[in-house]
């Protein structure tokens, strides 16, 4: 999968605008949205919320997790923990993305936030290559991941499925009984 | 040594790396046959020899047979592996190649181009209900309808949806439906401009 | 890389992959072996002589594709017998598992493991220690080809490329693909939509002759 096609899937989470316009309920197939009262505050999904942003039809009201304290305390968590912490949302890094970079007037500190979000991620990432590195030199057969996220799996999956798979390979070379016996057929 | 010309032409199409077609070679591929009825040949004189008592040329029978096979399974992976490079033609560049590509194809390379492009356009046209659906598009999840373009090249006249008429001439820029252009970017005529 | 081709990948193990251009090229790799009787007529094709009728006598040292040995391979009749080449012979088990990451595969590989693999297919006594030494010699080079295709964006990594072996090459490509996709993501430009690599790599060439 494609970072753009991690992001399309992230855009389908809801968010809450405060709209300065009025519409009535609209039926997609997607699922209904609205109706728009303004001033009222209405969840949507972000891919609705940045286009009324661009569009200056609303104000964002970031999501509860998009606040300094929270994500320092996120943060040193995930510092502290060997395993991987749980993240506010499935989609903490799209999110980030995109509502910093259409609505960042909305959201209080944006760049400390960055900032933040940022590190999590480096200390994930740098927790889940120590993780594949015992793994590969214990020569484990299954590992429990609980916790990554869709980003995170996607920037290293297609690396360590690869070299997984090799070295399975290479193990299986050690039993050369079974392996004969699809040779002789 | 046996074998050598059609390893040869593995060896050039794998140097040829990340997807390109390098020239078809017929004369290569000719000589390599050649070299295969030969082995056939001889094997088949020398298993007369070996009914009739020559035991000790068993092995060698067996040594041409290696070889043969050896042949047949290069012959045969550098022209699926070709079909590989022509088949992602069509995703990537669409349904009409440029000159320069069609050279580098045996006639039977274009036809089997002509043959998977009707069949990729008959299952597009049976899904997605009446209109069909155009599944080398949107290969990326589209963020807008229309997007903006610079031309790298001039191209000519070309229609847009309304009917009208824009000319992409080089290094102009335009406004377009993201449907009606995405080809064209892959394709190297236009680039794709963010806003 | 072209995003539409997805080529054959090798076997890795005792089977090849018949249609994998890599494992053509890597069975066509030589190996040492002796003949172990006369062998009528086969100097010509081997290289050995100039006439179509010379034999070749017993005792003589041969080198020999890969592809060549496995099909002329017999457990009953030894004809033809193989040898280990030198990096897979008890000395250079040694020095990989000595300090596997200094050693320079590609040079003496360039298909390491793959070859490697495939000699297991000869019923050689030292079977277990060389399929040892490769699982060994993979993980012990894991990390390193990991965090340089992980982390280095702006280092140059082209003296640890040169020396890895084909597998090595692929596994870290895959590696470096993952961060710069994500990269790219992260700076903004996932969205854009690219000219086709395919096209690309005709370059200079006319492509204004689009007929049709």
């Amino acid at each position: 999968m494609e970072p753009a096609e991690a992001e399309f899937l992230a855009e389908k989470e809801l968010v809450t605008i405060v709209p300065n316009f009025s519409l009535d309920r609209i039926h997609l197939i997607g699922g209904d949205l609205g109706p728009f009262n303004p001033g009222l505050p209405v969840e949507v999904p972000v891919w609705l919320a940045i286009n009324l942003k661009q569009r200056q039809k609303c104000r964002l009201i970031p999501p509860e997790w998009m606040d300094v304290a929270k994500l320092e305390e996120i943060r040193e968590q995930e510092r502290k923990e060997d395993t991987f912490t749980p993240m506010p949302s499935p989609y903490y890094m799209e999110l980030t993305k995109l509502l910093l970079n259409y609505a960042s007037d909305n959201i209080p500190k944006a760049d400390e936030i960055r900032t933040l979000v940022k590190d999590t991620w480096d200390t994930r990432v740098a927790k889940l290559r120590l993780s594949a590195d015992s793994f590969v030199r214990q020569q484990e057969a299954h590992a429990k991941l609980d916790n990554l996220t869709l980003m995170e799996i996607n920037t290293t999956g297609t690396f360590l499925t690869q070299a997984l798979d090799h070295m399975y390979k290479l193990r299986t070379n050690l039993q050369p009984g079974e392996s004969s016996h699809s040779q002789d057929f | 040594m046996a074998g050598e010309r059609a390893a040869g032409l593995v060896r050039e199409l794998h140097r040829a790396a990340g997807g390109h077609l390098p020239p078809f070679r017929v004369e290569e591929l000719r000589q390599a046959l050649e070299e295969m009825r030969a082995l056939y040949e001889q094997n088949q004189a020398d298993v007369s020899e070996a009914k009739a008592g020559r035991t000790d040329l068993i092995f060698l029978i067996r040594f041409r047979h290696c070889c043969l096979l050896r042949n047949q399974r290069c012959i045969l992976a550098y022209l699926y592996d070709r079909l590989l490079r022509i088949r992602a033609l069509r995703w990537e560049y669409g349904s009409v190649l440029p000159n320069t590509i069609q050279f580098h194809m045996s006639a039977e390379e274009v036809e089997w181009f002509s043959r998977y492009k009707k069949s990729l356009a008959t299952y597009m046209r049976s899904v997605g209900g009446e209109e069909g659906l155009d599944l080398t598009q949107d290969i990326k999840p589209p963020k807008s309808l229309y997007i903006e373009v610079r031309c790298l090249k001039d191209y000519g006249e070309f229609e847009i949806d309304d009917g009208t008429t824009v000319l992409l001439k080089k290094n102009s820029q335009h406004f377009l439906p993201r449907w009606k252009c995405e080809q064209l970017i892959r394709q190297g005529v236009l680039e794709h401009i963010l806003s | 890389m072209s995003e539409a081709y997805f080529p054959v990948g090798p076997g890795l193990g005792l089977e090849e992959n018949f249609l994998s251009l890599d494992d053509i090229l890597m069975s066509q790799e030589k190996l040492p072996g002796r003949a172990e009787s006369s062998l009528p007529r086969l100097a010509f094709v081997l290289g050995q002589g100039a006439g179509t009728g010379d034999s070749i006598p017993e005792g003589t040292k041969l080198e020999i594709p890969l592809w060549l040995a496995k099909g002329l391979h017999d457990s009953k009749r030894r004809i033809i017998s193989v040898e280990l080449p030198k990096i897979y012979k008890e000395a250079w088990r040694t020095v990989f598992s000595a300090d596997a990451t200094v050693v320079d595969l590609h040079k003496l590989g360039p298909y390491y493991y793959g070859f490697g693999s495939q000699l297991l297919n000869f019923d050689n006594p030292e079977n277990p220690e060389i399929a040892q030494t490769l699982l060994q010699t993979f993980i012990s080079r894991f990390r390193r080809i990991m965090d340089s295709s992980q982390n280095a964006y702006n280092e140059d990594t082209s003296v640890l490329v040169a020396r890895l072996d084909e597998l090595e090459r692929a596994l870290f490509q895959a590696g470096q693909k993952g961060l710069n996709d994500f990269q790219c993501w992260e700076k903004g430009q996932a969205s854009q939509i690219t000219a086709s690599s395919l096209v690309q790599n005709y370059g200079k060439r006319k492509f204004t002759e689009v007929d049709g």
